[in-house]
């Protein structure tokens, strides 16, 4: 199977993977509404550079107890009517990447808007071990 | 919609905050940033106010592609009264401030009065709090900020270090560590304001028509244009590039201007930055990536960029790289201008070496170098002297015929007799000599223009000087060689409305002559438009520019056609029929 995945030596943390997806998926510019979180930042120890993908692990279609996500040819679907807003599934995902919204949540759906903006391939779009 | 259509105005005598609606007249006057802050200055400011009185403002500026897909669009413009120099002065800091105080639903920040004790400014989407600043107060900017971090999470914090608290003149603004708002003293002016931080979450977006078909425009942009090989010398190398182009053209800054080339310049090159390089960084919506991100034994620093190897490295006699980046390291966590505190401590290299007054540092000692960032930044003993900078310690001491400055404001790294447009650039920047109001070496020494003529010179300073002008308005970096044609393509894409690159050009020249009003208002005028004595006196004398000086009268001739073809009077004051023509 095929998902997105993050290479952080490749990672300039210019924050135009969130951008895409919050603007593609929520029609809005903003990063925290983007369905993954890369974290570029200076700490105490340096550079640190972290990225949170999904990876199509399925945790989340395991833990709905409505069935409200699903996947379908290897991508995964929201069916916002029998979503309860019930959050088990953002506290699952491993990667805490699925967005809690007032009303449902959101997934990513592997668009790969945020692979297609990466200027340096730091986000692919590969087969991944599953 | 690109604007928020809302500022943000915090008055830090009374504690207060309050918000108003954007001038839209002045947006579509000025757009943002740069031309934006001016306009708010240009009529909030009483003339003469004293810069670092609780009468100066410090206005925080974004722009109409701010916090958009817009490639290289993640500046913040940041703009006040200059206690370096006197002038108008507005500063462009990277890194993800600006896209973060749009998300929080803000175009701009004013900031007006003085606090009574140290305190930051946390704004978290309508939650605006001044909170004590007193653990923070005397700290290193890199400290505040990791304390600032623990303490809120992720915000992202602009913080000045003990060089603002300490109201030096070249006290510069930090971000995210190694991000600079550098020139003209723009941290003192916090410092003065008793401002230690300002952090900021912002949880809201930017929604514009049509998103994902602009979307899809910018990324075909992004790929064709901006990632191209006119720009990608940024991802490849950065800045310390131009080290070797700076040395084979003879303009490299070397010992305070003696000379245009360094032996050592191979010690501070781009392939010697690239063999301690970790990593590269961008800003914010930045393909481009110029940052390189360095270790070397036990230092660390994002840069050094060229005008750091350039005023701290050679124009010091400084041939070592880790000895660089740790100065580099200093001077950004004290929050020093490099560009400033390179000059200063080579004009007191010099004058020690040259007998007029002795500082205890000469050319090339490392281990006194090393001590200078935080002795000048703190005022402590010989850094006291050094704190004035080049103009008033020329002043106090003397050696005025070689102080590196002008208007108060020490030269950036590109020696004017190898690039004789630098020189007028220099002479007519609108904040004392500054190599970003234009950069005419990058066609000169670098290019195919003859560098030692003066003819046609006014033109080619004037044209950079106002489509950068736009360029940070909107705003731009200065690293994506953007044609003013793109500008008007992608602002009418992003706004619905038909902008044309003739307009924008206008926009351009009417902020660089707001500017000068400014200026004007404070007294200045053709007699502050002059370059220190040494490039008209002194020959170089090694490299391509050997024997070369940038004689006077030449500078004159220079100046002359420049304010004739701006429109202005032969005194360097802009006409009334120019005011008339801009809408001024």
């Amino acid at each position: 199977m095929k998902a997105l995945a993050f290479h952080a030596e490749k990672c300039i943390g210019c924050k135009l993977c969130h951008l895409a997806c919050s603007a593609q998926n929520e029609g809005e510019f903003n990063p925290r509404l983007a369905r993954l979180k890369i974290t570029s930042i200076h700490n105490r120890d340096g550079l640190l550079v972290r990225g949170q993908t999904c990876d199509l692990c399925l945790a989340c279609v395991e833990a709905c107890p409505e069935d409200a996500i699903i996947e379908k040819n290897g991508r995964l679907s929201f069916l916002p009517d029998l979503c309860t807003d019930c959050g088990i599934c953002v506290e699952t995902c491993p990667p805490q990447v699925i967005i809690d919204k007032p009303k449902g949540v959101g997934v990513c759906v592997q668009c790969q808007s945020c692979a297609n903006w990466c200027p340096t391939a730091a986000l692919t779009f590969e087969e991944v071990n599953k | 919609m690109a604007y928020m259509d809302k500022i943000l105005r915090v008055n830090l005598t009374t504690g207060n905050s309050t918000t108003e609606p954007l001038n839209k007249e002045w947006a579509r006057e000025y757009l943002g940033g740069k031309g934006l802050s001016i306009k708010y200055l240009y009529e909030e400011l009483k003339p003469g106010v004293d810069p670092l009185s609780a009468d100066n403002k410090l206005v925080l500026m974004t722009g109409p592609i701010t916090g958009t897909l817009v490639p290289n669009s993640g500046k913040l413009a940041i703009a006040a009264k200059s206690p370096a120099t006197g002038t108008i002065l507005d500063c462009s800091i990277g890194g993800h401030f600006a896209p973060e105080l749009k998300f929080a639903g803000y175009d701009a920040v004013i900031i007006e009065g003085k606090a009574d004790k140290p305190v930051y400014l946390y704004i978290e989407d309508d939650k605006i709090e001044l909170r004590s600043a007193a653990a923070l107060w005397g700290k290193g900017a890199h400290e505040t900020e990791h304390l600032l971090y623990d303490e809120l999470g992720d915000v992202i914090t602009l913080a000045i270090g003990q060089a603002g608290e300490n109201l030096l003149s070249m006290a510069c603004i930090s971000s995210e560590l190694y991000r600079q708002a550098g020139r003209g003293g723009i941290g003192a002016v916090m410092g003065s304001k008793n401002l230690k931080a300002i952090s900021v979450r912002g949880s809201g977006g930017i929604k514009i028509p049509d998103i994902r078909k602009f979307s899809a425009a910018m990324n075909k942009i992004k790929r064709e244009d901006t990632m191209t090989d006119d720009n990608m010398w940024a991802y490849t190398d950065g800045t310390p590039m131009i080290v070797d182009l700076s040395q084979s053209t003879g303009i490299l800054p070397t010992r305070n201007f003696q000379e245009g080339t360094f032996d050592g310049y191979k010690a501070i090159n781009s392939d010697a930055v690239k063999r301690v390089l970790k990593a590269k960084k961008a800003c914010f919506a930045c393909p481009l990536a110029c940052s390189n991100y360095v270790k070397m034994g036990k230092t660390e620093v994002e840069g050094p960029e060229y005008e750091t190897l350039a005023l701290c490295g050679s124009n010091c006699g400084i041939g070592d790289m880790e000895a660089v980046i740790e100065f580099n390291r200093l001077c950004d966590d004290h929050c020093l201008d490099t560009i400033s505190a390179g000059n200063t401590v080579a004009f007191a290299m010099e004058m020690t070496e040259k007998g007029i007054h002795d500082f205890g540092i000469r050319f090339g000692d490392v281990e006194k170098y090393l001590t200078m960032p935080t002795l000048i930044s703190t005022r402590k003993g010989v850094g006291a002297d050094l704190a004035l900078g080049v103009k008033k310690m020329a002043e106090k001491f003397g050696g005025g015929d070689f102080a590196m400055e002008v208007k108060g404001l020490e030269i950036p790294g590109y020696e004017p007799r190898g690039s004789w447009a630098m020189g007028l650039a220099y002479g007519t920047a609108d904040r004392g000599a500054c190599h970003m109001r234009a950069w005419p070496a990058a066609v000169e020494a670098f290019g195919d223009i003859d560098p030692f003529t003066s003819e046609g010179k006014a033109e080619l300073v004037i044209g950079m000087q106002d489509s950068n002008s736009v360029k940070f308005s909107a705003i731009w970096c200065d690293f994506w060689a953007i044609s003013t044609e793109r500008m008007a393509e992608i602002l009418t894409l992003l706004l619905g409305r038909e902008f044309t690159a003739a307009e924008l050009t206008i926009i351009g020249e009417r902020t660089y002559n707001l500017a000068h009003l400014f200026n004007e208002r404070e007294g200045f005028d053709r007699k502050d438009d002059y370059l220190p004595a040494r490039f008209h006196n002194e020959k170089l004398t090694t490299g391509f520019t050997s024997g070369k000086s940038l004689p006077k009268e030449e500078y004159e001739k220079m100046l002359s056609d420049y304010y004739q073809l701006r429109g202005w009077d032969e005194n360097g004051k802009v006409t009334a029929e120019k005011k008339r023509a801009l809408n001024l």
